[in-house]
């Protein structure tokens, strides 16, 4: 009877958990979140530059210079070495703004990470590989960038056939979209996984067969957890996201250089 | 707030349930809408959204706050390393300080014991030398002493023989009816005393 019980539990059709109404004509909870990342960013980074930089750095301003080092010694330092520095404020931003979007997916009343819908996501990759694309052609001109995408030195002439086509896929195509995705993906999967059993502890705990109220502590307990792990993920994918970013950019400067 | 609205329809099963409401037609502001296309293709008002939003905090991180608070932080780590310099160089010149401190502390021991040793050697002097001018005076006295108890003893001694002599003259006198010569008495008496004293 209990398993006829929780296999009649009933999902909501994706577009019910995933796609909202406007607030008004044109912004909608996703569009509110965003725009709140970015003022909450901006807020952070204005309180902290109105302090003053002489005293010891004390609550936003320890806030904003712990992700300043943050993105630099652990990011930029290790993925484009001292060269990468002036990226600091890209990256910074790439990171908050991603942080910020997800959060939101823990947050009681909101509980909508921005970022388990493709459309930020996809601006933020398609973003990076417009950078570092428009950079290696800043770097080595348009044939040349192609030429060094397409036709990686030190490659036999022959292999070029197999080469120069999985390059121009890999680099060209999959890289922002396996950017996106993994940012998306991981994203949506938590958001359903809480969604799932935030529903099935609802509705074990209302259910009129007395059997169901104390077995609804299992999902119950597993909701508390996966909302514990989804602050986990919230920071890592935004830390996945800006060094796979950090990665990416500084490749077109190495090749650059070597090639010169 | 979840983001789904569960209701439960009987005993033995559990229902969820949604008002079904789309963008077009929405019902109720703020609940999730059901109608749609793919949910994983991105729509374009939260492209738009999220894209503007990104730019103007791209843009003011760019341009202003990063660079103002990292130039905060740089300021701040070049007045700490100035400090730490100062700090250091004050550390450096105390240490010179001690060191000099105790090469004259050590100078002044030197210069302390060798004039201690100096005073010892003058203070040793002078005792030797007051030690030698009393023992010279004792010596003086003692050989007064002497001179005054010899010539006491020698005039002591005269007077004995004196009167000695007197009282043999006498006692020679009425026992013989002779005076005997004085000098032999004398002499007599003298020589009497010194086989004695010898």
């Amino acid at each position: 009877m209990i398993i006829n019980s929780i296999l009649s539990f009933e999902f909501p059709p994706i577009n019910e958990l995933l796609r909202w109404k406007d607030v008004v004509p044109g912004l909608n909870k996703v569009g509110l979140i965003a725009i709140a990342a970015a003022l909450i960013g901006t807020l952070l980074f204005l309180s902290a530059a109105r302090k003053d930089p002489k005293v010891a750095p004390k609550g936003t301003r320890n806030l904003a210079e712990v992700s300043v080092e943050f993105i630099e010694n652990n990011i930029i330092m290790q993925t484009m070495g001292r060269d990468g520095l002036g990226w600091t404020p890209f990256l910074l931003t790439l990171f908050l703004f991603v942080y910020l979007c997800n959060m939101p997916g823990i947050i009681p009343f909101i509980q909508m990470p921005a970022t388990a819908r493709m459309a930020i996501p996809m601006f933020l990759a398609v973003l990076v590989w417009v950078v570092f694309n428009v950079q290696g052609i800043k770097h080595q001109g348009f044939f040349g960038y192609f030429k060094s995408v397409l036709f990686p030195p030190g490659v036999p002439k022959a292999l070029y056939i197999l080469v120069t086509p999985i390059e121009f896929i890999s680099t060209l195509i999959v890289r922002p979209f396996s950017l996106a995705v993994r940012l998306f993906a991981n994203m949506l999967a938590g958001h359903l996984l809480l969604v799932i059993f935030a529903l099935l502890s609802e509705a074990m705990f209302q259910a009129r067969d007395k059997i169901l109220i104390p077995i609804g502590v299992l999902p119950f307990f597993m909701l508390v957890f996966l909302t514990g792990f989804e602050v986990l993920v919230a920071f890592l994918q935004a830390y996945i996201f800006t060094i796979l970013a950090a990665v990416i950019l500084p490749a077109r400067y190495i090749q650059n250089t070597k090639n010169k | 707030m979840l983001t789904a609205f569960v209701n439960i329809n009987s005993s033995a099963q559990v229902r969820v349930t949604f008002d079904v409401v789309s963008a077009e037609t929405g019902s109720e502001e703020g609940a999730p809408v059901s109608a749609g296309p793919n949910p994983i293709a991105p729509e374009i008002k939260e492209l738009a959204w999220g894209a503007g939003s990104f730019i103007v905090f791209l843009f003011f991180m760019r341009l202003f706050l990063v660079p103002k608070v990292r130039k905060g932080m740089a300021s701040r780590y070049e007045s700490i390393q100035a400090d730490h310099e100062y700090a250091s160089a004050t550390r450096d010149g105390a240490k010179q300080d001690v060191a000099r401190y105790e090469s004259a502390v050590a100078e002044i021991r030197s210069e302390a014991s060798r004039r201690l040793e100096a005073a010892r050697q003058t203070l040793d002097k002078e005792r030797q030398e007051k030690v030698a001018q009393v023992n010279a005076q004792i010596a003086q006295r003692r050989a007064a002493a002497e001179a005054e108890v010899a010539a006491a003893r020698a005039a002591a001694q005269s007077q004995i023989v004196t009167a000695v002599g007197a009282v043999t003259t006498r006692a020679t006198q009425i026992a013989v009816g002779v005076s005997p010569d004085a000098a032999i008495v004398s002499r007599s008496v003298q020589q009497a005393m010194e086989g004695n004293r010898s």
